[in-house]
């Protein structure tokens, strides 16, 4: 009986978005006054602290005590995902180390409304195979391998005292884009409220990206303290930090015209 | 009037001189010889134009890549030696540091599928990252490099000129050195010549008997008409225990891939010596004996070396003979592929 409960009232909850999403099937045209971009911010953090390099220590959950000193990875393949579906060629490298990268703009999202954003954490195999890449893929940006050709597609390196190595030091690198061990991992976020593109106001969607998810399932640092080819444990590291990703809020930027 | 004659004389003398130091770039035409498979590298991406291969070449030729400006590409890679490092086993880079391996000849390259002995690099444009990162031959970074031509003398503009963008990229750069080297093309040796019915190509009978021994005993995996089949395979050689180098396993981390190294092209073979990945042969009548009498057995061992190859002495200088007929002086003395110092 509760269940038979349970089921009425999702149905109910659920008719409002069926008709929603029909409703706004037409095609929406953008008037020139209308904006086609969204701004995505990130901030790094461990748990609900901001991420701070160098001096700031953190404690993972395996109890081990360390320091970030460098935490760069890429977002590629943006799509946002509601009444229709739009991929976007968008590659982003988050430095924390560079305030610049805190920010980035999608252009050409088409006006509509959207519930959802996925993207590629990493690089797909596609631009690992295609040469030199432009902008933020250009291997000017010191991720990417030389010796065995590929993107570093995340990268975390930082001291902690259980490390039993030079300067106490750890250091991820992960990448590898051929199969059994490829590391781009795709990421789907629900936004928290309807999402809508094309109006005088430019959507923004804040979004975190928390360290602590590299150190899940009790990552014990004395042992696991350098990945640094492609293979199972960089596969593993992937897996981690691709739960690392929360939004936290959208908001609108009214456009000065 | 005597003076106009001045003028228009030094004027004449002037032309006369430039166009005598010419150096044809306006011929930069990539060429696909009858007969040979399609090309791997995608020019649709980086269109090959007079500027982006001029530009190449002086990055080639530049020690400003390297981190104490002492090493350019062509240190390792010259020209007359089918752009291998001629005479050195092992190629040395900055601070006279010695490297693992013998350095590669380099042409033909838009046909290569992967790149290095171990294939660890999957494309032309990314290859120069290698030595560029490599701490025993350019000890640098791109960022660096980017930094470097940046206040360079005269690198902005041609930049400006091969990509019409004068901000310098590490892209640009890398397909600026793409462009110069997809032009080392080597395909007019005696031997092209002779399957070709052309003049010179005509063969002795000592020579024609060693591409019969060829095509029985090497060319499975030194295929034609470019001479290998790109594929990397173990060829008995003892390692060296102070290099301890196992090729492409290191690349895959398949241990069905120890001791594999490329099959490297043996086109202008007689200009490049030392071979093998390590250089451990001086002659190519070395790397015969070894094949016939030293092939160590292993699980990896090229299925060809299962079975021991016999070879006459008469049959691997009759080979010998026939190897020689690979060089290609239209490629060794490319007046294009020169280093002008522009």
């Amino acid at each position: 009986m509760n269940r038979f409960i349970v089921v009425m009232w999702l149905l109910v909850l659920s008719t409002p978005l069926c008709a929603y999403s029909q409703d706004n099937a037409a095609e929406w045209v953008l008037s020139p006054k209308d904006t086609d971009k969204v701004e995505i911010d990130m901030r790094a953090v461990f748990k609900n602290r901001i991420l701070r390099t160098g001096d700031k220590y953190y404690v993972s959950p395996h109890g081990d005590t360390f320091y970030v000193d460098v935490f760069r990875f890429y977002i590629t393949n943006i799509s946002f995902i509601g009444e229709r579906t739009a991929t976007l060629a968008n590659d982003h490298l988050f430095d924390v180390a560079d305030t610049n990268t805190y920010s980035f703009i999608v252009k050409n999202v088409p006006p509509g409304v959207y519930h959802s954003i996925r993207f590629t954490a990493g690089v797909d195999s596609i631009a690992n195979v295609s040469g030199a890449n432009s902008g933020d893929l250009d291997p000017i940006k010191g991720m990417y391998w030389a010796w065995n050709s590929g993107y570093i597609m995340a990268k975390l390196e930082g001291r902690s005292n259980v490390c039993k190595t030079v300067h106490n030091a750890f250091e991820f690198h992960i990448g590898g884009y051929m199969p059994p061990h490829n590391a781009a991992r795709t990421v789907t976020l629900k936004i928290p409220e309807y999402f809508q593109v094309g109006r005088q106001s430019m959507p923004g969607i804040s979004m975190t990206a928390d360290v602590a998810a590299w150190f899940a399932n009790n990552l014990d640092l004395a042992k696991t303290n350098s990945i640094m080819i492609p293979g199972k444990e960089a596969c593993m590291m992937a897996d981690n930090y691709s739960r690392m990703f929360f939004i936290d809020e959208v908001s609108y930027t009214p456009l000065n015209r | 009037m005597k003076k106009y004659a001045i003028a228009i004389s030094l004027g004449m003398f002037i032309l006369f001189i430039s166009s005598a130091f010419d150096t044809k770039d306006d011929e930069i035409k990539f060429v696909i010889p009858k007969g040979w498979p399609k090309p791997v590298y995608d020019f649709s991406k980086n269109k090959l134009t007079s500027e982006g291969f001029r530009l190449g070449r002086k990055l080639f030729y530049d020690p400003i890549l390297s981190r104490d400006g002492s090493t350019s590409c062509a240190n390792c890679h010259t020209q007359w030696s089918a752009f291998t490092h001629v005479d050195h086993g092992l190629s040395h880079g900055i601070n006279g540091l010695k490297g693992k391996r013998n350095s590669l000849t380099l042409f033909n390259l838009a046909w290569n599928k992967a790149f290095m002995w171990d294939g660890g690099v999957n494309h032309l444009e990314v290859q120069p990252l290698a030595p560029i990162a490599n701490e025993v031959e350019m000890g640098n970074s791109l960022e660096n490099i980017v930094k470097a031509l940046d206040t360079a003398h005269g690198y902005r503009a041609r930049f400006y000129l091969a990509f019409g963008d004068s901000a310098i990229t590490g892209q640009h750069v890398l397909k600026a050195i793409a462009q110069f080297l997809v032009m080392f093309q080597s395909y007019n040796s005696k031997y092209d010549k002779y399957t070709r019915n052309e003049p010179g190509g005509e063969m002795t009978e000592q020579e024609l008997n060693g591409l019969k021994l060829f095509r029985q005993h090497c060319n499975s995996c030194h295929a034609e008409p470019l001479f290998t089949n790109y594929s990397f395979q173990n060829t008995g050689l003892s390692v060296d225990t102070f290099l301890n180098d196992y090729g492409r396993m290191k690349v895959t981390g398949d241990p069905k891939d120890s001791l594999k190294f490329r099959v490297p092209s043996l086109r202008n073979v007689a200009m490049s010596y030392p071979y093998m990945h390590d250089g451990r042969f001086r002659s190519i009548i070395q790397v015969l004996d070894h094949y016939t009498n030293s092939v160590i057995q292993s699980p990896t061992l090229a299925k060809e070396f299962k079975t021991p190859m016999v070879l006459s002495v008469q049959d691997k200088k009759d080979i010998f003979e026939f190897l020689k007929t690979l060089s290609d002086k239209d490629f060794l003395y490319d007046m294009r592929l020169r280093d002008w110092r522009e």
